[in-house]
């Protein structure tokens, strides 16, 4: 192993290049700029290609048709440009292109705080395009060498679902600074539980058949196969319909080729959990590093708590909040969007932290455990108490 | 058509369900007899195309390999797939007036500035006919579209002194040409020479609609009348001021001027690799 010292955004960029990424697209964007940066010199180093498109939305077009010329390929925003490839991301979940995307989240809406951490695109990862009739692969690192497996990890999910996986980071993942060991070599690689899943071509003409089966090579042009592919809804043949039977079909594989082969994508860490606690908080990406600590802090203080950290976002755990407890979701938003779901998969009490572009401390965590155990309100945050 | 059509398209796309007297046909066959002269086989090109009565009746008639965009980023699409595809592959993409001119003109022009090869033909037949008879960019200032219903206030490409082959040209293309789909062999050779081109070609072509432009904007569903007010558009009679007027025939060539996109990533991707790189 090679062990790097740098950032979130050099990780993911050393990760694509394990992967076998052949073409990076993006528009400069803060805090997601120097994924872009590195790729720009990293991937001609790498024999891969650096483009820089003219908007997020050419740039995620353009790893589309890098996808469709048989590459690998990768692109990396945040919100303000998640937003633009709700076109393309619908065109590559619907042809079914395998490729990378990642989200370095700040504080919005639209512009917001450029350089603080936010996490306000759970559910935009969710439904990233208009239509419905899909589901989507969403990973959240909280580290950067998890923003390194992670990124190995969405190229290999990508490759085997046939669809654009989002890796959902924030902006203290990718900018933060930490050690991160990267492999030299396939045994090494595996060590990681790591796989590099290598492009192959579609033989034929026709397009997908109508079930649930991944690792089916995607479409690949310009290989003389009379492929076809397009936002139509497509026949097996390859084929443009306006037929709701065959769409019925199409939205059918778009959804169980995930749902059936879920466990390739869900992934979660928990801790105290085997205590049965009655506070359990839950999170993802940054927060739950403070999260972490503040449950070691209050258990050692002889509190009945554990917590559950998502490292997959989509499709949703729903199972892991069947205990009864009282569920604290911590967030980095002040609206509580994991929070929204979690209340729909649990049948317990659900509570909600948050706040805009500030973790909370591990003291304020530990407190709110305390007062949710005596069945006291929750204290308002620091903000909250300025605000008022 | 028949022999082009058995040669070089799929059965099941033909007959198009365009409209009758619909001038796109003619685009698309004058597009295989270019194909036909350049010596092109099904596994050399690769076809694209846009949204709208263009995107949709060309999409996947061509029996090699297909491709269909998002409203106005087929020219993004077609970046991303020149930089993955062998130099001798050709990419053609079939695209309408919205399309390319509206929607996807920001993506056009950067795909002509980067000299990308590919092939645009930008089949022109002056608004949204596909969503029923809206005015676009081409549209000549005072008709009267199902969105203009008192006559289209705002300019478009094609009148005081504008003419969007000449901000293509500004932009970097290395080969434009204007044709009717009236015109015979020279718009042929025309495509010929744009299929020709390594870097980026437009070639723009006019064409009728009967059932919206020509029912509403020139009030006649009769082909004859229709196809006589085209072909005073291209006349040298209607000059600027007199009507709408624009020329035909090839605006620019410049072939092999400027290093075409994809090849020039490849050969600099292979500098810096090697160390053979100069900073400019």
């Amino acid at each position: 192993m090679k062990t790097y010292f740098d950032t979130g955004n050099a990780a993911m960029v050393e990760a694509a290049v394990i992967a076998g990424c052949g073409l990076f697209s993006g528009y400069p964007i803060t805090p997601a700029t120097e994924i872009a940066e590195h790729m720009s010199r990293r991937m001609p180093l790498a024999g891969g290609m650096y483009i820089q498109a003219e908007d997020e939305t050419a740039a995620l077009h353009i790893c589309i048709g890098g996808a469709l010329g048989g590459l690998k390929t990768m692109t990396a925003t945040s919100g303000p440009g998640y937003v633009l490839y709700a076109d393309p991301y619908g065109w590559a979940i619907s042809a079914e292109v395998p490729l990378v995307i990642v989200n370095a989240q700040r504080v919005g809406p639209v512009s917001g705080i450029t350089g603080a951490p936010g996490q306000g695109e759970f559910y935009l990862s969710r439904y990233p395009t208009h239509g419905g009739n899909f589901e989507t692969v969403v990973l959240a690192p909280n580290s950067v060498q998890e923003a390194f497996t992670m990124t190995v990890q969405a190229f290999a999910l990508a490759e085997r679902f046939r669809t654009p996986v989002t890796v959902l980071a924030d902006q203290l993942v990718t900018d933060g600074y930490a050690s991160f060991s990267v492999p030299e070599n396939d045994e090494e690689l595996r060590a990681l539980g790591l796989r590099v899943v290598p492009r192959r071509a579609h033989p034929g003409p026709d397009f997908y058949p109508a079930c649930d089966d991944i690792d089916i090579p995607p479409v690949v042009l310009g290989r003389g196969t009379g492929a076809a592919c397009s936002d139509w809804t497509p026949t097996e043949e390859g084929y443009d319909t306006e037929d709701t039977v065959e769409h019925m079909r199409h939205a059918r594989r778009l959804i169980y080729k995930i749902l059936a082969h879920r466990e390739l994508v869900d992934r979660y860490e928990t801790c105290g959990m085997e205590n049965d606690p009655d506070i359990v908080l839950v999170s993802y990406g940054s927060p739950s590093r403070v999260v972490l600590g503040a449950v070691k802090e209050a258990r050692r203080q002889g509190l009945s708590a554990g917590c559950i950290r998502l490292q997959s976002l989509w499709p949703f755990q729903d199972e892991l909040f069947r205990r009864k407890a009282d569920y604290l979701v911590v967030e980095l938003n002040a609206d509580g969007q994991l929070a929204r779901e979690v209340e729909r998969a649990a049948r317990y009490p659900v509570h909600f932290m948050g706040a805009c572009g500030e973790l909370p401390s591990a003291a304020e965590l530990v407190e709110a455990i305390r007062r949710l155990e005596r069945g006291e309100e929750l204290p308002p945050s620091t903000d909250e108490r300025e605000i008022r | 058509m028949d022999y082009l059509a058995e040669r070089y398209l799929r059965p099941r796309k033909i007959p198009s369900t365009a409209c009758s007297g619909c001038g796109l046909g003619q685009v698309h066959k004058k597009i295989l007899l270019a194909v036909e002269q350049s010596g092109i086989g099904t596994d050399d090109l690769v076809w694209g195309t846009g949204i709208g009565c263009t995107g949709r009746q060309t999409f996947n008639t061509w029996k090699g390999d297909n491709f269909a965009g998002t409203h106005g980023r087929v020219y993004a699409m077609a970046v991303g797939l020149r930089a993955a595809l062998p130099e001798e592959k050709k990419i053609l993409l079939t695209v309408g007036d919205g399309d390319a001119f509206g929607i996807g003109l920001s993506h056009l022009l950067h795909c002509a500035r980067r000299n990308v090869g590919v092939t645009v033909i930008a089949a022109d037949n002056f608004g949204y006919q596909s969503t029923g008879g809206q005015y676009g960019y081409t549209t000549p200032q005072g008709f009267v579209t199902d969105s203009s219903p008192y006559g289209t206030r705002e300019p478009g490409w094609l009148q005081d002194g504008a003419d969007i082959l000449d901000i293509l040209k500004s932009a970097g293309a290395t080969f434009l040409a204007r044709h009717s789909s009236f015109e015979g062999q020279k718009a042929v050779d025309s495509i010929e020479k744009a299929l020709d081109n390594k870097g980026f070609s437009l070639v723009h072509f006019i064409y009728p609609c009967v059932t919206h432009f020509g029912a509403v904007g020139l009030n006649s569903r009769d082909n004859g009348k229709i196809v006589r007010w085209f072909e005073e558009l291209f006349s040298a009679k209607n000059r600027p001021g007199r009507g709408p007027h624009v020329t035909s025939g090839i605006t620019h060539d410049a072939r092999g001027s400027r290093p075409e996109f994809a090849a020039a990533l490849r050969s600099r991707t292979r500098e810096i690799r090697e160390g053979r790189h100069v900073q400019a």
